[in-house]
């Protein structure tokens, strides 16, 4: 999973931070961690989100996926709305935890295990039918609408995933750029601290 | 080394250079001439105007009054605070999202993030009925709206070409075009120019030079994080500060949970909640500029005995014909980097598909807009509304540097099923949350099949593999729709009620249809009318 990540090999964007406003600043190394404890998750689902975010992200980095998991823990606990919910689907706290069970019920169904005891193969096709909603009939699926808890994990993961800056020296994001603003913008042009390719790079 | 501060915590009332974080010294605690719902688009042009003309004007404002430097970051995780983040029922075949493609929240609403991209409407999006035999044509015509499309540009400097090649108006903008374009406009362009098809740069709402103390685009490319620098415009940064300069006042973080009516069946002014108290604004005259969910919402919530149905609603139409834009965005892979999170979102643009061409198959047209994409909107978008995730989500976003997008405003026909409703859920606020319900007519998926072909067209000639389309929406019109005729419209071609002889619904809930292109100015435009015909109604004595 970790081979040729990046195509930016020398590229930190955090050696850049200095540039950064302070509200930016402090924002984005928060995401480095420490976290403090989960509020809202127990255990098992904490470690049922680490596995399904590795599927979801193609990640494995405990450094990387402690940020989603507190991310997710945070917004299962914020007052804040969820933007939308489809009628006939429950609010986000029920949604994640009753969704989980029965991932994991369905994972028992299937293959005889816990979901976290089955193997990877058996887990992406859990979560590919879940995606379509097309897992294995149980009663459960009338209150859990599967195609919006597959989105609400599945969004939650990549938005929180795609803010961590070690992701963004990956893909060659030159993020944050306020005061100094970007001055080559045109095809082919880019200011001395963006990303670089490796020159050798086929 | 960054301090800790509390960037959450803001003042509630503001006016004549004072600033309280509590309600106890309300300047209009009295009562208003004017109360003005939402600090929005429209809300902010009318709270300047209106102040300007000597009105003792109140606008409330369910979120924050924002400081641009302390409050706003270059980051899309923590700006997504900028919209109306309150959940909303969605249903429909084609239920929308909602949040920060369609809504904003706190002074300067939606143009605190908008991408300041700034068209005036053509002459035909008036008369579509006539024209195409479709919906209604709107009870003013583009001629109407003109001087005040001229007087918006002018106020706020907006930067364009010298010719802009298609509508009534062609240039020049008050302001020089932006300079140099992105990579991402550049290959738009390129592409545009082998099909023999015409492209501009933006009209923009964004700085190519100082003007009024606020300096041009650094390309930061955050626009819809919050632009920090303020070169680009929003109300919060423009209309609100000079209106609060002319005497109005600004309750900010106070939600509006009810317009209140007399015996007579007058408005007799709002009920708000500031920090889980009731309080009350008084006005002789009441605005709702709290755009397509809300206004409808607050108008259904506040039925009463004199108007059970909600006010305004003697036609049933309050909460109708909600409209969005198929906002479809077309990405393909090129050999070289493109670098879609450098400058500004959207600097080049073509309306060659614009009008009617019944060759197609389908009435109206479309925009196309060069569009930037930052990755955490990207990688949600290919998630939530694409459905790719895994190692092909991964390969994607690995080789993010190296997809160009171009992204679709498509006219959607009005429909009457699609609507807001109000929920048996309740808010913190104990309202029901509204039921918003939307599906795509026949005309739209032509139009949006039409759009996609020729995006990939343009996309293929400049260089590039179509790669990917997410089918994506921007935009909220309707709900409240402006007509002549009171038993199928809400207000009139001024925006007052044709219920309720003072009170005004003025924002983009007014569109009787809702154009191919982004709908700001045109919003701004109606408002600043609005403002001219209640100072106008009121040197008659129309609301003693």
């Amino acid at each position: 999973m970790q081979e040729n990540r990046t195509r930016y090999p020398g590229y930190d964007i955090l050696n850049e931070k200095e540039h950064w406003d302070e509200h930016t600043w402090e924002i984005v190394l928060k995401r480095l961690g420490p976290f403090p404890k989960y509020k809202f998750l127990n255990d098992n689902e904490a470690k049922m989100i680490f596995t399904i975010a590795q599927h979801i992200v193609y990640d494995n980095r405990n450094e990387i996926l402690d940020f989603v998991l507190y991310h997710i823990d945070s917004t299962l606990t914020s007052p804040i709305g969820e933007d939308q919910r489809k009628v006939g689907t429950p609010e986000q706290k029920v949604l994640v935890r009753e969704g989980l069970k029965a991932i994991d019920k369905l994972a028992k169904k299937q293959y005889g295990a816990r979901f976290l005891e089955t193997d990877v193969q058996q887990q992406l096709s859990i979560l590919a039918a879940v995606q379509k909603g097309k897992a294995v009939p149980m009663d459960e699926w009338q209150t859990i609408p599967q195609k919006e808890l597959f989105k609400k994990l599945a969004t939650q993961i990549t938005s929180a995933y795609y803010s961590h800056p070690t992701v963004w020296s990956e893909i060659g994001y030159g993020g944050p750029a306020y005061p100094r603003g970007y001055v080559r913008v045109e095809r082919g042009l880019t200011d001395p601290w963006e990303a670089k390719r490796d020159a050798n790079e086929s | 080394m960054p301090t800790n501060h509390d960037y959450v915590s803001h003042d509630c009332d503001h006016y004549d250079g004072h600033r309280y974080n509590h309600l106890n010294k309300r300047k209009n605690g009295n009562g208003a001439d004017i109360c003005i719902v939402g600090a929005g688009a429209a809300g902010g042009v009318l709270t300047y105007e209106l102040s300007k003309a000597g009105f003792k004007v109140v606008v409330i404002e369910a979120g924050p009054f924002w400081n641009p430097q302390t409050d706003f970051a270059s980051d899309e995780l923590s700006m997504q605070s900028l919209a109306w983040n309150d959940t909303r029922l969605v249903a429909g075949n084609d239920p929308l999202a909602m949040g920060h493609n369609n809504s904003g929240r706190g002074v300067g609403g939606g143009t605190v993030h908008f991408t300041g991209v700034f068209y005036r409407f053509h002459e035909s999006d008036f008369r579509v009925k006539t024209l195409d035999g479709v919906a209604d044509d709107w009870p003013i015509t583009y001629k109407d709206l003109e001087p005040y499309y001229k007087k918006i540009e002018k106020d706020i400097a907006v930067s364009g070409p010298k010719h802009f090649p298609w509508g009534p108006f062609q240039g020049p903008y008050p302001y020089p075009q932006r300079e140099p374009i992105s990579a991402n406009a550049q290959v738009f362009r390129e592409g545009c120019e082998k099909l023999g098809i015409r492209s501009s740069v933006a009209p923009l709402a964004i700085l190519s030079a100082p003007f009024d103390g606020r300096p041009p685009c650094i390309n930061r490319g955050f626009c819809n994080q919050g632009c920090k620098p303020n070169a680009k415009f929003s109300t919060l940064i423009h209309h609100i500060p000079k209106a609060i300069g002319h005497g109005a006042e600004v309750l900010s973080d106070c939600m509006v949970t009810r317009a209140d009516v007399d015996k007579t069946g007058k408005v007799t002014g709002v009920t708000f909640v500031h920090d889980g108290k009731e309080y009350f604004q008084k006005a002789k005259l009441t605005i709702i500029s709290a755009f397509c969910i809300e206004t409808p919402r607050l108008l259904l919530h506040s039925a009463c005995p004199q108007f059970p149905d909600g006010l305004a609603n003697s036609s049933g139409m309050v909460g109708k014909e909600l409209m969005t834009h198929s906002g479809h965005d077309i990405y393909a892979k090129f050999d070289d980097e493109v670098r879609i999170y450098k400058g500004t979102p959207v600097l080049a643009v073509s309306q060659e598909f614009y009008e009617t061409d019944q060759s197609r198959g389908f009435v109206r047209g479309y925009t196309f807009n060069a569009h930037g994409a930052r990755p955490l909107g990207l990688a949600k978008n290919l998630v939530s509304k694409a459905g790719i995730w895994g190692q092909k989500l991964y390969d994607i976003m690995r080789d993010y540097n190296f997809y160009a997008q171009i992204t679709l405003v498509g006219e959607v026909l009005p429909n009457i099923n699609n609507s807001v409703t109000l929920s048996d859920e309740k808010d913190e606020y104990g309202m029901p949350r509204p039921i918003v319900t939307f599906s795509y007519g026949e005309n739209d998926n032509k139009l949006i099949a039409h759009a996609v072909g020729k995006a990939n067209e343009i996309l293929k000639a400049a260089g590039g593999e179509p790669a990917f389309v997410i089918a994506d929406t921007g935009h909220l019109m309707g709900t409240c729709k402006m007509g002549n005729d009171p038993s199928n419209s809400v207000v009139n071609s001024f925006c007052r009620s044709h219920d309720i002889p003072n009170l005004y619904i003025c924002s983009a809930a007014a569109f009787v249809t809702s154009g191919g292109c982004n709908p700001t100015e045109t919003v701004m435009a109606i408002a600043a009318r609005t403002a001219d015909h209640i100072i106008e109604e009121a040197k008659k004595g129309a609301y003693n």
